[in-house]
Parts: C-alpha cells; structure tokens; sequence
C-alpha cells in the first residue's frame, strides 16, 4: 500500500515536471511568436513606407521622363527647322610632329556657308592672326601646340574622286565647307610645293 | 571525535569529485553533480548531502568555466543543497529494508526531472529578481536549457542510480548506513 501511493507522488512528480515543462516550451513559442510579430509589424511599416517613397519616386521618374519627352519633341522640332541651314564636316586633327596623336570630330554640325576656321573652332582652340596684305588668318596653335621651328599647322581636304588628301590652297578662314566634307590639320614640316 | 573526521574525509573527497566533473568540458547543462548530490543525500544523509550540494555549488561559482556565477551563486546553492536533501528525505521514506531494483531507478529518475526542474526554476527566478527581468521572460527564456537539464538528469538517474547504490554500499561495508545515523 505504501509502496504504491509513493508510486503515485512519482508519477505525480513526473507529470508535474512535463506539464510545468511543456506550458514553459509553449510560453517560449508564444514569446517568440510576440517578438516575431513585432518584428513583421515592424518590416510591415517599413515595406509601406518604403512602397510609398517608392511610388513618389516613380511619379517624379514619370514626370521628369515627360518633361525630357516634351523637351526632345521641341529640341527635334527645332532641328527640323534648322536642318536646311546646317551641314556635317569631319574634322581631323593631327598632332603628327608634336605626339603623333590623332582625334577625329567626325558628323561636326557647321551653319552652312561656314569657313574652314570656324569649324575648327567649334572642336578646339585656335588661335590665329589675321594677316591683311593676304586677307586671310594663319593659324597659330590649336589646343595648346604652337608652330615651332619648321613645324607648322597645315591643312588638308579629302578629294572623294581621287581619294587622297589635297593641301589646302588658301587661308582656313577663306575655305568655305561644303556638306559632308572630309577636312585635316596636321602638325608637320611643311612639303607644300 | 574520529567520526567528525571521517565526515569531513567523506565531505572534502565528495566535493572535491563534484567540482572536479564541474570543471570538465561537457555540453552545458549536462552535468553529474546532482546525481552525486542525490546519492551522497541518500547514502549519508539529507543534511550532509545538503551541505555537498551548497558547498560544490559555491566552489563551482568561482571556478567555473561558464565564468564567475556572481550573485546568482546563492540561489544555484538552494537549487543543489535541496537536491541532496531530498536524497536523504527519499532514503528514510524507503525504510530500513529496501530492495535495489529498477523501480528505485525509475523513481530516482521522476525525482531528478523533479528536482532539476525546481533547481532550474530557482536559478531562473534568482535571475529574473536580481536583473528586473520578468519571471516568466526568464523561465521562457531558459526553456531549452531547461529540457537539456531535466531530461539528461532523468536519463542519468534512471540508469545508473540503483546500480551506484550498490556499488557504493558494497564498497562501503554496513558503515555506509551508519554514517547517515550518527549526522541526522
């Protein structure tokens, strides 16, 4: 008889212990399941506020995609007007002598009517004296590179018939261009015959 | 005079063995102090295993490689003294004339899931107190540190404490059973 009520507190014993046990798991998981949902509360204002800054950002991308739309509709609309009065040139410049450097200008957009000189100083810095007795400028230096002992600034048209590289016969600023010219300055000692 | 002696021998070697498996690297919250405790509680007496259990738990507090318990040490001390008494409280209620069985065991095991428990829950309150954190956070917090310790002292008791029992008392002599006399 002993035995067995001694029997009984163990077991007592032990399902206390599981039960205690058990409710402390489970008041683990509803913590856990509190601080997660604080945590998903928390990601779920983030996520909104994100989704809303995202949404202004979006409305201003849209605006700001309108505004160039409507701005390259005029700017082209504008070309179109003024595609009568323009031309293209490509434009060599040579350093030859100085590095040996070449950088082409090419599709330049020059008014049409536009010398030799002007187009020039459209994609560098030139400079030049304007010598009355010939009526044209010589060109003095581009970007920098001055004429120096027998190294000079010359000039060259592509000939398309031929197809090789003509001395320019006159002053820069007495070469009017015409559409779709091939032109060349070349630092060299000069060869001119 | 002699038997004062042979009580702080038994004591000293007792918690000396406790601190030293104490102090061994093992997962945390395994551990065999409470199973020595118990039976040192049950062979010698509830207030000599009491005593082993506080003592063992206020030199682990120092010593520990957990770090220095601080004042959670106190409450860690009633957690392990309550265990050894609870060994000798178990012991009287068995009577003079037990038998070593396995349902000594399996009733050592529900009192060690018991004890562990209660120790636990100690250790945790004391914590929960000390550091202004509430009692339930702490216990909920400690959950799975807590079935680690239950559940590996169950297992523990369940299979090696009859068997301790035995070889202990045979080692022993009668004079085990006597030593519990002459300190109650």
């Amino acid at each position: 008889m002993e035995l067995s009520k001694r029997n009984l507190i163990m077991v007592l014993l032990a399902w206390l212990t599981s039960i205690s046990l058990l409710s402390l798991v489970a008041a683990s998981y509803y913590l856990e399941l509190h601080k997660e949902k604080q945590v998903c509360e928390k990601y779920e204002d983030m996520y909104n506020e994100l989704v809303e800054n995202y949404t202004d950002l979006l409305n201003s991308y849209q605006n700001l995609v309108q505004k160039y739309e409507s701005e390259k509709q005029n700017l082209t609309e504008l070309l179109e007007q003024y595609q009568g009065c323009i031309m293209r040139v490509d434009i060599c410049i040579d350093y030859g002598e100085w590095n040996g450097t070449v950088v082409w200008y090419n599709n330049t957009i020059v008014p049409l009517g536009c010398n030799l000189l002007e187009a020039t100083k459209k994609v560098a810095i030139v400079n030049s004296t304007y010598w009355p007795a010939y009526q044209a400028s010589f060109v003095d230096a581009i970007n920098g590179v001055w004429n120096q002992g027998a190294c000079y600034w010359m000039w060259y048209r592509w000939d398309t018939e031929e197809n090789l590289w003509v001395y320019g016969d006159c002053g820069a600023d007495r070469y009017t261009l015409t559409n779709n010219e091939i032109l060349m300055w070349r630092y060299e000692i000069p060869s001119y015959p | 005079m002699i038997m004062k002696c042979k009580r702080v021998a038994v004591l000293t070697v007792m918690t000396a063995l406790c601190v030293g498996i104490q102090l061994t690297p093992r997962p945390p919250n395994v551990e065999f102090t409470s199973l020595i405790c118990f039976l040192t509680g049950f062979l010698f007496g509830a207030w000599f295993g009491g005593l082993l259990g506080a003592l063992t738990m206020f030199i682990n507090g120092f010593l520990s490689p957990w770090g220095f318990a601080g004042i959670i040490m106190p409450f860690q001390m009633l957690g392990m003294a309550l265990m050894g008494l609870v060994g000798g409280i178990y012991r009287k209620s068995l009577g003079e004339n037990f038998r070593l069985s396995k349902t000594l065991n399996l009733e050592a095991a529900c009192l060690a899931a018991f004890l562990t428990l209660i120790y636990d829950i100690i250790t945790n309150v004391g914590f929960a107190i000390l550091f202004n954190v509430e009692i339930i956070v702490a216990l909920a917090l400690g959950v799975w540190f807590m079935v680690v310790h239950v559940v590996s002292n169950t297992v523990l008791f369940g299979a090696v404490f009859s068997s301790l029992v035995k070889v202990i008392g045979d080692l022993a002599g009668e004079n085990v059973w006597s030593y519990q006399k002459e300190i109650l």
